[in-house]
């Protein structure tokens, strides 16, 4: 038996297995316990990349753990899309890590240090783990370990506003999770089935055998994972969440943590219902229109922010929605644009967030009105904010402008320019709310008024880092489409 | 000259000033003069470069390269023709000048080591528009100089310069926007973007109808036609003079030069026509003449109303491509190349004005002819040959464009014309004419012509005489380069524009 066959399950056990012992090691050996964290997320993304060989040499594959088939055993199915997914949260969730250890310690207090490195390792692995699993109840149980610990890691700060920011997010999380669980517990009395592939061979009969039950299910699932990943109505947890959770958890809430449910919802519409459900009632309308919504009223509700990173917050609500259209428009084309809208918004909020860290690291400054002149003091942290804002309004030569290509033809595809109307108008309104800043930023002549620490170099290189990562997805698009194309392929 | 070399010629001629921008930024901690040298260095090899194309081009040659794929059928290329090489030319000879005018000029401002790398910086990307071998490469290189001279726009940092350079970012990115719109629908009827494929659309369905308007606006956005210059007036007067020459004597050529593409690559003649949508260019085009020359009439601060005359004129370009046949394209063309000098001079010597006297607003300028006679003998040259008079450069574009026309039977735009050149007098004459022959000083001393020459340094008066003298020299001299080179383009694009 070869160790590289077990790389699936193996990603998901480094990463519990090391939530576990970092708060030993924090008490014990603290000096290497972020080290450890760091290590065993870059193994993990080692592990993913050899699986992406695999995967393009093999094709397909199934894992299943401890030996067992379905329908007894859980099924971890390898394919390119799940792990282009894969290697987007491992990938982006380590570069936040690099960027987190100098911020958390100026914003937690260092007994929760331990726990904080046990609740990230936490939430990558069961992202991780909802990335490959072909399993109804597994994905409940990974997505139940997932808002829990994402909660944890808001109220870490344990102050007024996190509290009740992560009590909220607690509340309509568990409201996400119930609809999924009925949603399941209806699929599973009429089919007798949890994994994937089983329940799609068994849906079409049962549709036509209980077909109200069956679009219920559906339903509660738009519900579930509109609600986990902000889909217009159902963002109100979002800003305050991801406005007061310490500036790493935001950059990871904000840049994975809703794509996977996303994720998740097309994988259910795609793999687990069969395409005449979904043709049957018109589900995708539903979520185009909730997408389209989503997209203009983050904007508008970012407009009107005062706050820094409750503004990011709010255009994750309208950037989630992208990816939603990409779903809802169901064309292949349209498609492939919100996935790399996932990979390069996974980037650029990130990095957004960790530019507000650093702000807030160096001056303590949240308002927006407060950053005129900051440009000066902090250069480097406002050219990363402003590649990041460009990006967002999708300025050619960076990765935003390629997923909104993407989107564009898709609609015309399907012959619905609408839609192309409203991705422009909301790169309107994106403009509108991140150019002031940097034009502020950069371009006030009274100097800058607060107080500046320097800006640590470990926080720096991640910026970097992320800038690059923008710029090469802008102009060398072409290998992820391609990737992205042919991963789809398997779908339509 | 062979494909290859010229392909390395084009590909220096954009990335040398890109190159150069963090060379002069470094340089200018260290010395200002260095990099004023630097600066004026990197315009004159940029332009002289280009000048090195023309053999190639008279010659009938054309580039069209592509480098490589950003996403499938999507690709990064580049392409010389007569109509591009036409406008690269014009575009860093100003800039050459612009350059030199600018080192004494700026000695007296701010911020030189932001200015200087961002005008080269602007410099490539404005010629990446013109050498784009599709719209996709234009469209980047397009928003990268929009986006970049933002920075010449509100380089004074004043309460008024921000002001004006907001409306211009806001105006800038829904042009952008457009343009986007325009060009993706471009791609999902044609299945490409190229301009080495002849017209990419050849129906004029409702779809690429809404190409053809989010073209209009993208691109006319940044020509100043109406309803969308509200931002040039604001703009282009606020930058530092240079700056504000580059912005309305080449930048706004940028628009036009795209729609000459969209006309004739991304559609064709018989598409504009067939479906009226030459109309819709014409009706623009009017509103935008008159309207741009009776608001000029109206302002009384000398750069404002410079602007104002910049809409005016790029009327004119709107309504050579409205008409659409051999003289009328002539005509536009050569409108842009003497509109490019034309304007140029007059931001200059107002610029030199503003730089001696500080005064900016025309009922002051009296007399001030006698102060600066150099100065404002260019200006008069320039301004009228504004107005048309023969035989300066601006009466034969206006002649070629009129003659273009009557041969489309449309002796309304002739109208249109001469009340415009009537406006333009109205304009320009009184800033002239007071300049000279105002008295100063009171009755008993006797109305004396007082001449006291304190005329602006060399540096800054030699690239206004020598847009002066080429404004006469390509009026009806038996040599006009620029207007055998319009006679080509409109040969050239005629036979459809993309062999």
């Amino acid at each position: 038996m070869e160790l590289t066959n077990h790389f699936p399950a193996l990603i998901l056990a480094i990463l519990l297995g090391i939530s576990f012992l970092s708060p030993i090691l924090y008490r014990w050996a603290r000096k290497a316990s972020a080290p450890a964290l760091i290590a065993s997320l870059f193994l993990a993304l080692v592990m993913a990349v050899y699986l992406l060989v695999q995967v393009l040499q093999v094709g397909e594959f199934t894992y299943y753990m401890g030996g067992w088939p379905p329908p007894w055993g859980i099924e971890f199915k390898v394919n390119l899309l799940r792990v282009y997914m894969l290697l987007i949260v491992l990938a982006v969730s380590l570069w936040i890590m690099v960027y987190a250890l100098k911020d958390l310690e100026h914003e937690l207090k260092t007994e929760v240090m331990g726990w904080y490195y046990t609740l990230y390792a936490l939430v990558v692995g069961s992202m991780a783990g909802m990335a490959l699993t072909n399993d109804l109840f597994n994905l409940f149980v990974l997505m139940e370990i997932c808002a829990i610990s994402a909660c944890a890691i808001i109220s870490i700060k344990e102050d007024r506003a996190c509290l009740e920011a992560s009590f909220k997010y607690l509340i309509l999380s568990a409201m996400g999770t119930g609809c999924f669980l009925l949603g399941v517990a209806m699929i599973y009395m009429v089919t007798g089935q949890m994994n994937y592939d089983l329940v799609n061979a068994a849906l079409p009969e049962a549709v036509e055998l209980y077909p109200n039950n069956m679009f219920a299910a559906a339903a509660l699932f738009i519900v579930a994972f509109g609600t986990k990943a902000a889909l217009f109505p159902l963002h109100v947890w979002l800003p305050d969440a991801h406005a007061s959770a310490p500036s790493p958890s935001s950059a990871m809430l904000s840049g994975l943590v809703i794509k996977i449910y996303a994720f998740a919802l097309f994988i259910m519409f795609y793999q687990l219902f069969p395409r005449s459900l979904l043709e049957s009632i018109p589900l995708n309308e539903i979520v185009l229109w909730l997408s389209s919504m989503g997209i203009m009223f983050g904007s508008i509700f970012a407009m009107v922010q005062v706050d820094l990173k409750k503004m990011l917050a709010y255009s994750s609500i309208g950037q989630i929605g992208y990816v939603f259209l990409g779903i809802g428009l169901d064309d292949i084309i349209a498609m492939t644009g919100g996935f790399y809208h996932l990979l390069v918004h996974a980037i650029m909020k990130s990095m957004l967030f960790m530019c507000a860290g650093i702000i807030i690291y160096t001056t303590g400054i949240r308002q927006i009105k407060q950053l005129g002149g900051i440009g000066q003091v902090l250069p480097i942290t406002m050219i990363a904010f402003t590649i990041g804002s460009a990006s967002m309004i999708g300025i050619p030569g960076t990765g935003g402008l390629i997923s909104k290509w993407y989107l564009a033809l898709g609609a015309l595809e399907i012959g619905r320019p609408i839609f192309v109307v409203i991705i422009l108008a909301s790169s309107l309104l994106n403009a509108v709310y991140y150019m002031p800043i940097i034009v502020n930023a950069f371009m006030q002549q009274e100097q800058f008024q607060h107080q500046v620490k320097p800006v640590p170099r470990k926080m720096l290189i991640p910026l970097i880092v992320g800038m690059a990562a923008i710029i090469f997805f802008g102009v060398f698009s072409r290998p992820a489409i391609v990737l992205l194309d042919e991963a789809l392929a398997l779908f339509f | 000259m062979d494909e290859a070399t010229a392909i390395t010629v084009i590909l220096v001629v954009i990335f040398f000033p890109i190159i150069m921008t963090p060379i002069l930024m470094s340089v200018s901690d260290r010395s200002e003069k260095l990099r004023d040298i630097l600066a004026v260095v990197t315009s004159a090899i940029t332009f002289l470069l280009v000048l090195t194309l023309y053999p190639f081009v008279v010659r009938g040659g054309i580039v069209q390269h592509t480098f490589f794929e950003i996403l499938p059928n999507l690709e990064i290329s580049i392409r010389l023709d007569v109509l591009s090489f036409s406008l690269t030319a014009i575009a860093s000879f100003i800039w050459l000048l612009s350059t030199i005018y600018s080192i004494d000029y700026m000695a007296k401002e701010h911020g030189g080591s932001r200015y200087y790398p961002v005008l080269m910086f602007t410099l490539g990307s404005c010629l990446g528009i013109f050498l784009a071998g599709d719209f996709f490469t234009l469209f980047v290189f397009f928003e990268l100089m929009s986006l970049i001279s933002y920075i010449l726009v509100v380089h004074e940092e004043t309460e008024e310069a921000l002001k004006a350079g907001y409306k211009y970012l806001v105006m800038t990115i829904i042009g952008g926007l457009a343009l986007f719109f325009g060009i993706i629908i471009t791609f999902e009827l044609g299945g490409t973007v190229s301009f080495g494929v002849g017209s990419i659309i050849e129906e004029g369905t409702l779809i690429a109808f809404l190409a053809f308007m989010c073209f209009l606006i993208g691109f006319g956005m940044k020509a100043g036609m109406f309803p969308l210059h509200v931002w040039l007036p604001d703009a282009h007067p606020v930058a530092p003079s240079p700056a504000s020459a580059l912005l309305s004597g080449v930048m706004l050529k940028t628009g036009a030069y795209g729609l000459f593409r969209v006309i004739f690559n991304a559609f064709s003649i018989e598409v504009m026509q067939t479906n009226n949508w030459d109309i819709v260019l014409g009706v623009l085009a009017v509103i935008t003449i008159l309207l741009g020359s009776a608001v000029a009439l109206t302002q009384n601060d000398l750069k404002r109303r410079l602007a104002y005359s910049s809409v005016g004129m790029m009327g004119y370009v709107l309504l050579g491509l409205s008409v659409l046949n051999e003289n009328a394209i002539i005509g536009a063309v050569f409108h842009i190349f003497c509109h490019a000098i034309m304007k140029s001079c007059l931001f200059l010597a107002a610029g030199a004005i503003i730089w001696k006297t500080g005064k900016r607003t025309i009922s002051e300028l009296g007399s001030i002819g006698r102060e600066m006679p150099f100065t404002m003998a260019c200006f008069s040259i320039a301004a009228l040959a504004m107005i048309g008079i023969p035989p300066l450069s601006g009466f034969l574009s206006k002649w070629t464009l009129g003659l273009g026309a009557l041969d489309a039977n449309a002796t309304f735009y002739v109208i249109v014309l001469l009340i415009s050149s009537l406006l333009n007098a109205l304009y320009y004459l009184p800033i002239i004419v007071p300049a000279f022959f105002e008295m100063v000083g009171d009755e008993e001393q006797g109305h004396a012509l007082k001449l006291s020459v304190q005329d602006v340094p060399p540096k800054m008066l030699a690239p206004m005489i020598i847009l002066a003298i080429f404004t006469v020299i390509f009026g009806l001299s038996p040599i006009n380069v620029p207007f055998d080179l319009s006679q080509m383009t409109s040969d050239f694009l005629l036979k459809g524009g993309w062999f």
